[in-house]
């Protein structure tokens, strides 16, 4: 416990304000509890769980294939991260090749997901921060990425990209598709230097969010936080660097050091001309071939493990496949490492701080809503 | 008295107040379809939308009874509030300025005062299902404190509320006393006549000065953007008028875009020096006052995101600073 907690815990606690489970401010359901004195938070406690649906559960016994596009539905922002986990868990425990090609569609899937999931925060930041006018705008850019996404896939959310051994046929790119991103990305680059350029200059915006819901290294590192929040403490981490998929990719790991709002903003804004151009790299050196590898045997394994950066920090699947069926499957997201910053990021701020503060670590509550207590009713007294 | 001279002032003051509300109601629509829409690139509201189809819509809504320990009392401060502008603006109206010290700042200052207590009130009596009341395990496994003393999120826009009568609002104040210190006397009638013989105050440097001042109280008084902090949405939601719903939310909205017309009057009347009458040109001068206002407001808060004590002390700090510093200048 860091001193600034512990200090914390033993003041007298003046005032509790609940804020949700349902809270405009708050894209997703989730309990906030604020310990206030003065307007100015002691502590705080979030508690999550009003939206589990038990996705592992239901995964429990069907077959690796349907399994996987259930993982998709787990979140509506990074879907597909996680059925691109969930396949490469397949795939490494199965010993699949994936077609070159194949893993460059996957990559750019993954950083135009990328690019959407930074515009949405910072679109959802500003909305936080009462700043329509900047929310609006981020959410006017998120559109293009969105329909580059749609245009891929055939749909905005939910994509059904990738299969096991590579990606479905019907998303190939062939080079109509592939202008079309690149008119796309220039659009976004544009906009989003706009965007940041702005943001910066604005004096009021700035001296709003410096400062605010501070998280030192340290504190980061205890906690285990993961992704771009992470990154805004100073730490160089980033699983795309040692990441396979990735290794013909060059690109840079945006850190900053304050591990404030303002970094946490900057960075997410930093990160999104480092994908674009790993998106032009892979549209450039785009290989010939098969987009599928179908010529694999299903066969029995122990429990796989496989993590990847998606674009809020790490995630990690896991099960073991039995007579072509998933068992004890597992994902953990990366919200679930950040709730913990979350928290430290609220106390000593004000309490119409406290969502920018959790905004800050991009949370998406309702994809870490999967533990579940068991409790058994014969041993309750 | 004569038939005629009776029936002159009563006409004047009734189409004054139904014209400022025709206007007070199109005030919001113009300011989401034209200003923030604009600015924000997209299509926006239609314009008749915020200001007179939302409260129309409210009025035949089913109302559900708000978790109030006095309901009645809650249920009657929108309607309070609303006959405590419409007082404002009938003793703005120069066919009252007759009354006496009802047609004066200071009666002004008292209404405008009702209107603030009212949101202390507001806060305090609702208990909204947004925060407490949620059927959610609060105490959970793990909870660390435990027993504590706990709040509702109206509470916390009640002490903003308090703050705002006890400090946010003093700009709006001062500024007021500008026009008074400069004639030297408190009654409308008297600035009013001051400004046909000298020009409007508007056009002194303490003119310029309270006019600064007078915005930006005036953006404090309407709860808008960056001052919002009665109503942030990030944490206390809708603040004081969370639990209203039907009618009694179709007369806030009514109430807001009342004041927005009513507050402009007060200027044109303090700083210009023209009162609205019905049966002069000069209303129409009153009205453009009016969309300038909610111009300027709706770009300050479209490009403003919301301040908390950091920032919004010393705005007001520095505000009334320069509003003791218009009175001085305005009495040398």
């Amino acid at each position: 416990m860091s001193e600034k907690n512990k200090s914390n815990q033993e003041k007298v606690i003046e005032t509790e304000v609940a804020l949700g489970t349902v809270h405009p401010a708050a894209l997703e359901p989730y309990r906030l509890r604020l310990f206030v004195e003065d307007e100015i938070i002691n502590d705080a406690e979030i508690t999550v769980g009003v939206n589990h649906r038990g996705i592992e559960r239901i995964m429990e016994g069907l077959p690796v294939e349907k399994a996987n596009s259930l993982t998709e539905k787990v979140c509506g922002i990074c879907s597909n991260s996680h059925i691109w986990n969930s396949v490469l868990t397949a795939e490494k425990g199965l010993e699949i090749d994936v077609p070159p090609r194949a893993n460059y569609i996957r990559v750019i899937m993954e950083e135009l997901e990328r690019l959407h999931s930074h515009l949405l925060y910072l679109g959802h930041g500003s909305e936080v921060l009462a700043h329509e006018t900047f929310s609006m705008r981020a959410f006017s850019i998120r559109e293009t990425v969105m329909e580059l996404l749609r245009m891929i896939g055939g749909n905005r959310v939910q994509y059904g990209v990738s299969i096991i051994g590579g990606v479905r046929p019907r998303c190939d790119l062939d080079g109509g598709r592939l202008q079309k991103i690149s008119d796309g990305l220039d659009f976004i680059e544009k906009k989003v230097a706009d965007f940041a350029d702005r943001f910066v200059n604005d004096s009021i915006v700035m001296n709003r969010i410096t400062g605010v819901g501070q998280i030192s290294q340290k504190d980061a590192i205890r906690l285990e936080v993961t992704g771009p929040s992470l990154r805004a403490t100073g730490v160089d981490q980033d699983l795309r660097k040692v990441m396979k998929e990735y290794q013909d990719f060059d690109f840079n790991v945006v850190t900053l050091s304050d591990g404030d709002v303002k970094d946490n903003i900057l960075l997410r804004v930093l990160e999104i001309p480092e994908a674009i151009g790993i998106i032009r790299q892979a549209i450039k050196n785009l290989p010939k071939g098969s987009v599928v590898n179908r010529s694999w045997e299903m066969f029995d394994t122990d429990i796989i493990h496989s993590h990847i950066e998606v674009p809020r920090g790490t995630l990690y699947h896991s099960y073991k496949i039995d007579r072509g069926k998933v068992r004890g499957s597992i994902i953990r997201t990366p919200s679930m490492s950040n709730i913990g910053a979350m928290q430290l990021a609220c106390i000593g701020n004000h309490i119409t701080d406290a969502q920018l503060c959790i905004v800050q670590c991009d949370p998406c509550f309702t994809c870490t809503d999967r533990a579940i207590e068991i409790v058994d009713l014969n041993k309750i007294d | 008295m004569t038939y005629t001279e009776i029936l002159y002032p009563v006409l004047a003051v009734i189409s004054t107040l139904v014209i400022a509300f025709i206007i007070g109601t199109m005030i919001p629509g113009l300011e989401r379809k034209y200003i923030h829409a604009r600015i924000q690139q997209r299509i926006g509201p239609s314009v008749i939308s915020p200001g007179i189809m939302a409260p129309i819509k409210f009025f035949f809504k089913e109302n559900v009874s708000p978790n109030s320990t006095v309901p009645r009392l809650y249920k009657s401060l929108p309607i309070i509030c609303f006959i405590a502008i419409f007082f404002i603006l009938l003793f703005l109206i120069p066919q009252t300025y007759q009354m006496g010290v009802f047609a004066s700042v200071i009666s002004i200052i008292g209404f405008l005062k009702i209107e603030e207590f009212c949101y202390v009130l507001m806060g305090s009596l609702s208990k909204s299902i947004m925060s407490l009341p949620m059927p959610f395990p609060d105490l959970v496994k793990g909870a660390v404190h435990l027993n504590g003393e706990r709040s509702f999120i109206e509470d916390v826009s009640s002490s903003r509320a308090l703050r705002l009568i006890a400090f946010g609002s003093f700009p709006f104040y001062l500024s007021l006393f500008v026009p008074v210190s400069l004639v030297g006397s408190v009654y409308f009638k008297d600035i009013v006549d001051y400004q046909l013989s000298h020009g409007p105050i508007l056009f002194s440097v303490p003119g310029i000065l309270g006019f600064i001042v007078f915005f930006i109280g005036y953006m404090i008084l309407m709860n808008e953007y960056p001052f919002a902090i009665l109503k942030t949405k990030a944490d206390v939601i809708e603040g004081p008028y969370m639990e209203y719903a039907s009618k009694y939310r179709g007369v806030i909205y009514l109430t807001r875009g009342f004041l927005i017309f009513t507050l402009s009057t007060l200027f044109s009347v303090l700083f210009v020096g023209l009162p609205p009458n019905i049966f002069s040109w000069n209303i129409l001068i009153n009205i453009a006052i009016a969309f300038i206002f909610t111009l300027i407001m709706g770009i300050v808060s479209a490009f403003s995101p919301v301040f908390t004590n950091k920032q919004f002390y010393p705005a007001v700090v520095a505000t009334s600073i320069l509003g003791v510093l218009a009175i001085i200048l305005s009495l040398l």
